[in-house]
């Protein structure tokens, strides 16, 4: 800025020709997905939206959250269990959770739920008693435990432990030393550092990945509908294999993932912030005020850009 | 074999402590005396050994060799019917409650307020009630000069206040002893001097305080007690005065005539 004997003086800002072309190329292309969307016949979206409040398709949508809940819960517990072995000095523990990461994570989910799923051709019988004496509390058939249902969240509640140790573990040792040994000298035992100092830190670095597991375990659950499981997926193939509106009920079914992983967006970003505590000295701003921010820097852009007047130093 | 403490016990007590790392011999013999009520500085080169033998003194490192004793009682092991067994992790937990430290990256636990840090050791080690801590806590935050910070997070305080909700933190257990690790090598040199008056504040107290640290004048000013060490060994020790003003050995002389 030049000084002009203190007067207020014109400031021309700097045209971003590339951002006008990119913004016409984007906007062109907005309006030709719209307009396909909408003028194509057989999208159909009377029927999309016909099957959308359909009780098949919300009994489906229930299985779907049910088993997302369960494999999660499962994934979480046993994964941070198993980061926890895997950190752990000694090698009796931390070996059997690298072999159990390892095995999990290098077989398909699929393969891995068909397997529960047949478990019975394995195992007919399970039963908890005293290892290797034959005597048993409890005896079970496996055919029956092994319901669809079950064996599709057991099976990929064990597949989802394996991705969760690895992001446990890491949210785990991003903690500082530091921490530890101020913990130990208060006289804190070792099970007390870790959860009233380690895993809460911890939650920080774990949580961001976290919710991206829980989505994706939203979408996986789909394929317990290989299974058998009538879950979301399941519930649009049963309605069309008899009414043969494939591409309606697909849309119905992914509209549903989509308003369940944007709740679930929503719950993410307040359960980050909340976890960030300490973290930063100002708290990040919610959306809703970034998005009053952003509202409020546009009209002051067009503002600016009306008057094109600063004010100068003197 | 019961141990006897009296007054006249020294409140630690070190008798040719040794401590490697890898195949590095960090201490190589050391030979210390703590008296209760008094302040020692440990001062030395870095890489001298001075700051692993404070981590020894409450078991953060374990010593490989010699005699180390706290109140009497050896550190880390118990002596009984002529063998010596390796203390629990419980009972270690429990001298340690006793043992106040201060770090020179404070170590404040991040995710807590000011006084939470403040009331978690009395609330979940020594099972004082949430009322009674949060009473205690304010008044340690009143004294090292932090009233009215009790919601703050460590992130928002400088360093200087970080480092003195550490001290205020180490005293909430009562500590019989209170070790300070460098407790000012990572300030501004403007903050330094607001929290070596909390430490001064604290030895005219009667606190035993073990102190690490480069701060030459704070030592001639409290310590009653000064230890140089270089190399793994004890060079030189005694009163700050004499010491500090008139060293014998070459070694300190060269090493006051890099820091003073």
């Amino acid at each position: 800025m030049t000084t002009n004997g203190g007067d207020a003086v014109q400031v021309v800002p700097v045209r971003h020709v590339g951002r006008w072309i990119g913004a016409v190329v984007m906007v062109v292309l907005t309006a030709m997905l719209f307009h396909t969307l909408l003028f194509t016949s057989r999208f159909t979206w009377s029927i999309v939206f016909h099957y959308f409040g359909t009780s098949e398709i919300i009994q489906g949508v229930v299985k779907t959250l049910e088993l997302t809940v369960l494999a999660m819960a499962i994934g979480i517990v046993l994964g941070v269990a198993i980061a926890i072995m895997r950190l752990s000095p000694n090698r009796l523990l931390s070996a059997p959770a690298w072999a159990y990461t390892w095995f999990f994570r290098g077989t398909p989910v699929y393969v891995q739920l068909l397997f529960w799923f047949n478990i019975a051709a394995l195992f007919p019988q399970l039963s908890i008693g005293i290892p290797f004496v034959h005597a048993a509390f409890l005896r079970f058939n496996a055919g029956n435990f092994f319901t669809p249902f079950n064996a599709a969240f057991i099976g990929l509640g064990l597949n989802e432990a394996a991705y969760m140790s690895e992001i446990a573990r890491s949210g785990l040792i991003s903690v500082d030393e530091g921490q530890i040994e101020a913990a130990s000298s208060l006289g804190m035992r070792r099970s007390q550092t870790l959860r009233l100092v380690v895993l809460p830190q911890a939650m920080r670095v774990i949580i961001p990945p976290t919710g991206n597991e829980v989505i994706s375990m939203l979408k996986t659950t789909s394929l317990a509908s290989a299974i058998s499981v009538i879950e979301t997926l399941g519930a649009a193939q049963n309605i069309y294999a008899a009414n043969y509106e494939v591409m309606p009920l697909l849309i119905t079914a992914s509209l549903w993932y989509l308003v369940v992983t944007t709740v679930l967006s929503i719950g993410q970003f307040y359960l980050e912030r909340h976890f960030a505590k300490g973290a930063h000295r100002t708290p990040p701003p919610t959306p809703i005020a970034r998005l009053k921010a952003d509202v409020r820097g546009i009209a002051g852009k067009f503002r600016t850009r009306r008057g094109v007047v600063a004010e100068v130093a003197a | 074999m019961s141990v006897v403490t009296s007054e006249a016990t020294p409140m630690v007590e070190a008798r040719g402590v040794c401590k490697s790392f890898a195949g590095v011999e960090v201490l190589k013999g050391v030979d210390l005396v703590v008296k209760r009520g008094e302040v020692t500085c440990l001062i030395g080169p870095s890489g001298s050994g001075k700051s692993t033998l404070l981590r020894c003194i409450n078991h953060l490192e374990k010593h490989d060799a010699g005699e180390l004793r706290v109140d009497g009682h050896l550190v880390g092991y118990e002596f009984r019917d002529g063998k010596l067994y390796e203390r629990n992790d419980k009972q270690i937990c429990a001298e340690r409650a006793k043992i106040g430290m201060v770090f020179q990256r404070f170590n404040l636990f991040q995710h807590l307020t000011v006084l939470d840090n403040v009331t978690i050791g009395q609330v979940k080690v020594r099972r004082v009630a949430n009322d009674q801590a949060a009473v205690r806590a304010k008044e340690l935050l009143a004294r090292v000069g932090l009233a009215g910070k009790e919601g703050a997070y460590p992130s928002q305080l400088s360093g200087g206040q970080q480092q003195r909700v550490a001290i205020a933190r180490a005293l909430a257990m009562e500590p019989k002893l209170m070790l300070f690790d460098e407790p000012t090598s990572a300030l501004d040199p403007e903050l330094v001097g607001e929290v070596l008056d909390v430490m001064k504040d604290l030895a005219r107290s009667g606190m035993t305080m073990v102190v690490v640290t480069h701060e030459m004048g704070f030592a001639r000013e409290v310590a009653d007690t000064v230890y140089f060490l270089d190399h793994g060994v004890i060079e030189e020790s005694g009163d700050p005065r004499e010491v500090l003003t008139a060293p014998r050995s070459e070694r300190l002389k060269g090493f006051l005539s890099k820091v003073l």
